[in-house]
């Protein structure tokens, strides 16, 4: 038994040692490895490249704020924010990653241009700029633009909600809503106050967010 | 589980074993399956597998594995995997010999367990490695059957991926020892299974038993190939193949020289080409597969190139995943033409029985039917149309079709000049042509048809726990009376329940 472990254990770093390969790793728990290199190795499987995914599974992190990508990256590897998708996906990616390599993926991240995502229909759309820009004054939920701003770009740790694929926006709302996967937050309380229709509607809203009148 | 132990202890020694035990001592609080796998990432089971559902993969478990394995973090690279199975056939009474023919049916068993040592090496190089010990493997003359251990699928990789805003181009060398176990589409012939299919040799009838595409060549071989993955779009693969011996004999451990492949030679080409575009939440793989294969007759003798056949595969497959919590759903549909050239020696002898003597069949007026066709083609299809809601609840239904030609060489039913459709096990009769019941072959036509439905549940993401219910309306050439002593296809309709494990 001690055997095999120590033969394993030797064999193991013998093949770690010798061939790294900083331009082009996919390493997750080398601190060497700048964060463009692991931005494109392996986060651009999911985000994209440019922080645009294909899939709605992915959220966008192009032009995300660079606190919030931050914060949201450290609360993964913290397992502060543990709601089931963060958990399955995104623990063991940051697991390894050092402050200096989250950072330097959120640069990467902000800087990256978001793209608008498809509109959905107009009539649900029309009631979810209502929610953003006015909230729902009878349930005392806040307007969404209070935080996330005007244009629903966000500042520091609060985050861009513009272009966002609706599908993890309203996802989100629910873990907000009816868990605790994402704690200490004032969404809690403004998640709260919507049905969940209504967290439909300004999904919708957010994930096109039509500029024009 | 300590059936398995036991036996693995006896096969693989106490190497395995501690390395086994070692595995299970530096367990981390959240269990994951491919176990090894998710533990280098750190991610669940659904990252890589569509649904949860093993092995299937998503549009990012395909590039982990192009990638070589190789995202993530350095673990020990092994997993364990186990299977207990219930089977039970429809009809069990048209056998000479139910005890053979329908080994422990519908007795639970312990099946099958695979160790796997899987996982990134270096930043280029990664494997996926299988070692399966079948509890029901070898049949031996007292009717019990013997335990054996084998290598089973084996990928060792290399790759590299070179990526910026403009391209992206993944580039990697395979060595393998199964013709498309090297792919990332899971209609490619080595991965279209239903998982798990254990011990086929007491369950001759479920669905891992049933026409597959595939590769006339089979598995255990030595190949190497080279692909190339561009834009995510574009996948092309070339490669070849050779008997698995000397430096590369590990990748048929287990098996003796009489069951290993012989091919001849390394030109054995295999090739690949598909076209993939995923869009918002679903994905479509439309790709071509081939292989050309020098086999020769008996495994163990390579010394007669009048021995040696030739097998050419040409297939087409698709894909097509859409995935989105808590929905994924997959079709998937694969066809393979097979064109089989027997070697002169088999076309010279004819069929033969168990001792290797001719099989002298007549038809019902006693002429001799006709000459051994020099060469056969069969063509097989499947299709399967799968649902998985939350990664936990599941449920699909397979369609599978080969046809083919006619030809003498596949009767192993059929009339004895003599004494007519004759079931002779024990030889006290003297007949010449042996047939066969519930086995056998009376038309000599390949033709074999049904459908499988099943349902799962995984509780965890490591277990699940299946309903399998494969149902035939062709078996052997016939519908009805397929092996001449009237047993019919849907007498073979067989019911699988499972308990799979995975750490
Ligand atoms: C296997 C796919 C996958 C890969 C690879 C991946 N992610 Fe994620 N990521 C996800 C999923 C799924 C979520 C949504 C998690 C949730 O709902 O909590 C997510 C969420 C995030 C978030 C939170 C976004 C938000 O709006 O709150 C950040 C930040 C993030 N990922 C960064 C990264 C970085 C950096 C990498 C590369 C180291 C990476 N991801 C690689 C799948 C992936
Ligand atoms: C009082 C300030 C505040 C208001 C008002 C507010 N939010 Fe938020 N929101 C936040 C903060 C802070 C976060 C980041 C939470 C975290 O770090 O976990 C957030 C996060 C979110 C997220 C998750 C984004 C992501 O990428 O994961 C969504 C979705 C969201 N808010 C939607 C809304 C909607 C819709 C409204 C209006 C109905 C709204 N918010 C109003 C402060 C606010």
């Amino acid at each position: 038994m001690k055997k095999v472990k120590l033969g394993l254990a030797v064999a193991l770093a013998l093949a770690g040692t010798a061939c790294s390969n900083l331009e082009r790793s996919r390493d997750l728990a080398n601190p060497n490895v700048p964060p463009a290199v692991t931005a494109m190795q392996v986060c651009s499987i999911c985000h994209g490249v440019t922080g645009n995914p294909v899939s709605p599974i992915f959220p966008r992190l192009a032009g995300q704020q660079r606190d919030y990508l931050v914060a949201q990256l450290e609360q993964f590897r913290s397992h502060h924010r543990a709601d089931p998708a963060g958990f399955e996906y995104m623990f063991g990616l940051s697991r390894n990653l050092t402050d200096a390599q989250i950072q330097g993926l959120a640069d990467y991240f902000t800087k990256q241009v978001p793209l608008p995502g498809a509109p959905g229909d107009p009539a649900l759309m029309a009631a979810g700029k209502e929610i953003f820009e006015k909230g729902v004054p009878e349930k005392a939920t806040p307007p969404c633009v209070a935080c996330h701003g005007p244009k629903g770009e966000g500042v520091a740790t609060f985050p861009r909600l513009a272009y966002q694929y609706a599908d993890y926006l309203s996802k989100q709302m629910h873990v907000f809503r009816e868990t605790e996967g994402r704690p200490n937050t004032p969404m809690t309380q403004v998640a709260h106050g919507l049905s969940s229709t209504q967290v439909e509607a300004v999904a919708a809203y957010l994930q096109a967010f039509p500029t024009q009148k | 589980m300590r059936n398995i132990g036991a036996a693995l202890r006896g096969r693989l020694g106490a190497g395995g074993v501690s390395l086994a035990l070692l595995l299970l001592a530096m367990a981390p609080y959240e269990a994951q399956a491919l176990p090894a796998f998710a533990r280098q990432t750190g991610q669940n089971c659904v990252a890589c597998h569509a649904g949860g559902q093993f092995p299937e993969l998503t549009p990012y478990g395909r590039m982990f594995k192009l990638t070589g394995y190789t995202i993530g973090t350095r673990v020990v690279p092994l997993s364990v995997m186990g299977v207990a199975g219930y089977a039970k056939v429809a009809d069990t009474s048209k056998s000479d010999n139910p005890a053979s023919d329908f080994y422990k049916n519908g007795v639970p068993l312990l099946a099958s367990g695979s160790v796997f040592i899987a996982g990134k090496l270096t930043d280029n190089i990664g494997a996926f490695s299988q070692i399966t010990y079948d509890n029901y493997a070898n049949l031996a003359t007292d009717n019990q059957y013997a335990g054996h251990t084998q290598a089973d699928n084996m990928d060792f990789r290399y790759a590299d991926r070179f990526i910026d805003g403009n391209r992206d181009i993944v580039f990697g060398v395979s060595l393998n020892n199964n013709p498309s176990v090297s792919d990332p589409w899971n209609t490619a012939a080595a991965w279209m299974q239903y998982v798990p299919t254990p011990s086929p040799a007491s369950h001759q009838f479920i669905d891992g038993k049933s026409p597959f595409p595939g590769f006339g060549s089979g598995g255990n071989l030595a190949g190497l190939s080279a692909y190339l993955f561009w834009n995510q779009t574009l996948y092309a693969e070339l490669g070849s193949y050779r008997t698995s011996k000397g430096a590369l004999s590990f990748m048929s451990a287990g098996l003796n020289g009489a069951s290993t492949t012989q091919l001849n030679g390394s030109n054995n080409p295999y090739w690949r080409l598909a076209l993939s575009h995923e869009w918002g939440p679903h994905n479509l793989m439309v790709g071509t597969s081939g292989m050309i294969a020098h086999v020769y007759d008996a495994n163990s003798d390579i010394t007669d190139p009048n021995d040696l056949g030739r097998f050419k595969n040409v297939g087409v497959d698709a894909q097509y995943q859409y995935i989105l919590d808590p929905h994924t759903v997959t079709v998937q549909m694969a066809y393979t033409r097979q064109t089989q050239d027997y070697s002169a020696n088999t076309i010279a002898n004819g069929p033969v029985d168990a001792n290797g003597n001719p099989l002298v069949f007549v038809d019902a007026n006693g002429n001799p039917l006709a000459p051994v066709n020099p060469s056969d083609t069969t063509n097989i299809f499947r299709a399967k149309l799968s649902y998985v809601y939350q990664a936990r609840y599941g449920g699909s239904v397979a369609l599978f079709n080969r046809t083919g030609t006619s030809n003498t060489l596949n009767q192993n039913s059929g009339y004895d000049p003599v004494f007519g459709v004759t079931s002779d096990p024990t030889g006290a009769l003297g007949a010449t042509a042996l047939s066969t019941r519930v086995t056998g072959n009376f038309s000599g036509n390949p033709g074999t048809r049904g459908y499988t439905y099943e349902a799962f549940w995984m509780p965890v993401q490591y277990v699940r726990a299946g309903v399998q219910y494969t149902a035939y309306s062709k078996y052997n050439g016939a519908s009805d009376n397929y092996d001449g002593f009237g047993r019919n296809a849907r007498d073979n309709n067989t019911l699988f329940l499972y308990v799979w494990g995975a750490y």
